[in-house]
């Protein structure tokens, strides 16, 4: 079943250009010259329930557009988008009760309260049965281990502790459409994980569309089967995350380690690029068709070869790579 | 109904755990009130009656006009226009309750505790000047100020509201906002009475809201006017909320485009 629905969006903003200095200044008082900026250019993509999928893009491509637009906070300039067969832009109530958008930047916290009071303040906003809240919470509360800090006044609370409340208060009307602009920014390892275990359970026990944009690697590759990447405002792929490496890395890389006995660098550098040479370790770049061949004459051969690994470049180095061009 | 309720409960509790800032304001309106009843004081040393007022009744006016005043006035401009600035308008929108309806209640709400103890501030030093304080007990004078501070509360809401929309458009409202108290604290009266001035001010000021949270419920109050120009006044109250509220929704909806098109 299809829960979000985005045909030909465009999305043009306006500025204005300000010559520098105070004279500058005076002139922009009475002359501002207008300009447009395209944010998104024809965006296409249907997400299906149940889905996470990834958005991915360097800062300014256009992914908190995309959010904001299908939240209905923006127009979309021409195009349409549907998500539960409703118009975001209309801002119906009906819709704003089933979806809800999470930004890590951003807090929707009273902060000078414990975080139970907005949670109360949003189940009444959201008008949640008080039934449905309490089993809502002690599920949520259970999920997310935040029992302890319930009634600490949020300003209090270390970043993890807040963004776990920030979920809470996000989900407390249970969304079938969740969108989470960098969830985990700012965070330590450990609270990226916990946050990142959070969202797979809950994904998978209520079905919930999530659409997840993340600058951290680890988030995308852990959640998402599928990736959006969007890049001057242009979807440039929309695939499974496998797909993307197959098709964007050509290479493979083969992990030798040698024994106690070494080798020298012209010995293992005729069968392929070099990615990081020692005398007892080496890193070589190959084509993916001629991977297998490749280590098999390695291991033919007499260098004295301990162990081989043959791996995948790292979706880092791909995504880079992609954003590079 | 319920969510504006919570939303009041919750900002109450807010302004609870700020018990001392709201505390440290009153001492300053204290001090305020107290300087002008001995500014006056001195003033009228040497005169009995100074533009048909006596002292106790000037006494009366600073009293009881400030006390309409502190019901009266609020805070709103800066919420809006930062709520604006700093895009946190986004998340209202894309929530099922209209921002303008969360503003109000969580002002009601914020309002209500520094509301209690200015007023309490207020009657603390009207108790201090009982001797030169004049009273009122007329029930009819008291309906019509009570009537009229309600909606000059609603009004002062209004406007502050509309001044913070502003903020669509400009990058600060500080300015604006400014200006615009120290034209609302002249033509309500808060600075003297009204009638010191030639009478076109006074008429000027009855065709402004702003005379209607200071100078007329306490002109009304020491029976300086009759009880029909109170009449009158509400009426002209009611259509400015009427005016101020078109001038709201209309601004509201082209800021709002705005808002959308430069993607704050």
């Amino acid at each position: 079943m299809t829960i979000i629905e985005v045909k030909n969006i465009s999305k043009k903003f306006e500025f204005y250009r300000k010559q520098q200095g105070l004279l500058g200044s005076f002139k922009s008082l009475f002359f501002r010259e207008k300009l447009y900026s395209d944010a998104l250019k024809d965006i296409n993509f249907n997400i299906k329930e149940g889905e996470i999928v990834g958005f991915l893009g360097p800062n300014g491509a256009g992914k908190t557009t995309t959010l904001k637009i299908l939240s209905g906070i923006l127009h979309p300039t021409s195009g349409e988008a549907k998500v539960l067969g409703f118009t975001p832009s209309k801002r119906e109530k009906e819709y704003q009760k089933q979806f809800a958008l999470v930004m890590g930047q951003k807090n929707n916290l009273l902060k000078d309260l414990p975080a139970i009071e907005s949670f109360v303040m949003y189940r009444d906003i959201y008008e949640v049965p008080e039934e449905d809240f309490n089993k809502n919470l002690e599920e949520l509360a259970g999920l997310l281990d935040i029992k302890d800090f319930l009634d600490i006044p949020v300003r209090k609370l270390s970043l993890g502790q807040r963004m776990k409340c920030e979920l809470i208060a996000a989900l407390i009307h249970r969304p079938k459409v969740l969108f989470l602009d960098e969830p985990t920014i700012g965070l330590d390892v450990v609270a990226q994980k916990n946050i990142r275990n959070f969202i797979k359970k809950y994904n998978k026990e209520s079905k919930t569309s999530i659409i997840l944009t993340s600058h951290y690697m680890e988030d995308i590759k852990e959640l998402c089967e599928r990736v959006i990447i969007i890049n001057f405002g242009k979807i440039i792929y929309d695939d499974k995350l496998d797909d993307l490496i197959r098709k964007y890395a050509p290479y493979k890389l083969l992990k030798i380690t040698f024994n106690e006995n070494g080798v020298r660098k012209e010995d293992v550098e005729k069968y392929g690029e070099l990615d990081g040479f020692t005398p007892y370790s080496c890193v070589i770049k190959i084509k993916r068709e001629e991977a297998k061949n490749t280590a098999a004459s390695i291991l033919s051969s007499n260098l004295p070869v301990d162990d081989i690994l043959i791996d995948e470049i790292d979706v880092d180095d791909v995504i880079r790579e992609i954003f590079g061009r | 109904m319920k969510k504006y309720l919570t939303v009041i409960n919750v900002y109450w509790q807010r302004a609870l755990t700020y018990r001392s800032t709201v505390f440290a304001y009153r001492v300053g309106e204290m001090a305020e009130v107290l300087i002008l009843i001995l500014m006056w004081s001195s003033i009228y040393d040497k005169q009995d009656v100074i533009k048909g007022f006596t002292l106790p009744e000037m006494i009366t006016y600073v009293l009881i006009g400030n006390l309409f005043n502190a019901i009266t006035r609020n805070f709103l401009t800066h919420i809006v226009a930062s709520d604006i600035k700093e895009g946190r308008l986004s998340t209202f929108l894309l929530q099922p309750i209209s921002y303008f309806n969360f503003i109000l209640s969580r002002e009601l709400g914020r309002l209500s505790v520094a509301f209690l103890m200015s007023i309490s501030s207020q009657v603390i030093v009207i108790l201090f000047f009982l001797s030169k304080f004049i009273l009122n007990s007329d029930i009819i004078y008291l309906s019509v100020i009570l009537l009229m501070i309600i909606l000059a509360f609603v009004s002062e809401l209004l406007i502050s509201y509309l001044i913070g929309l502003i903020a669509f458009w400009a990058d600060e409202v500080d300015g604006i906002f400014t200006t615009v108290d120290r034209l609302r604290k002249f033509f309500s009266g808060g600075y003297f009475p009204l009638n010191f001035l030639p009478p076109i001010f006074v008429t000027a000021s009855f065709s402004l809201p702003f005379a209607y949270s200071f100078f007329v419920p306490a002109q009304l109050y020491l029976k300086k006017i009759d009880i029909s120009a109170g009449i009158r006044g509400i009426f002209i109250q009611l259509i400015w909320i009427a005016l101020l509220y078109g001038i709201i929704r209309l601004l509201w909806r082209r800021g709002l485009k705005k808002y959308e098109g430069v993607g704050i």
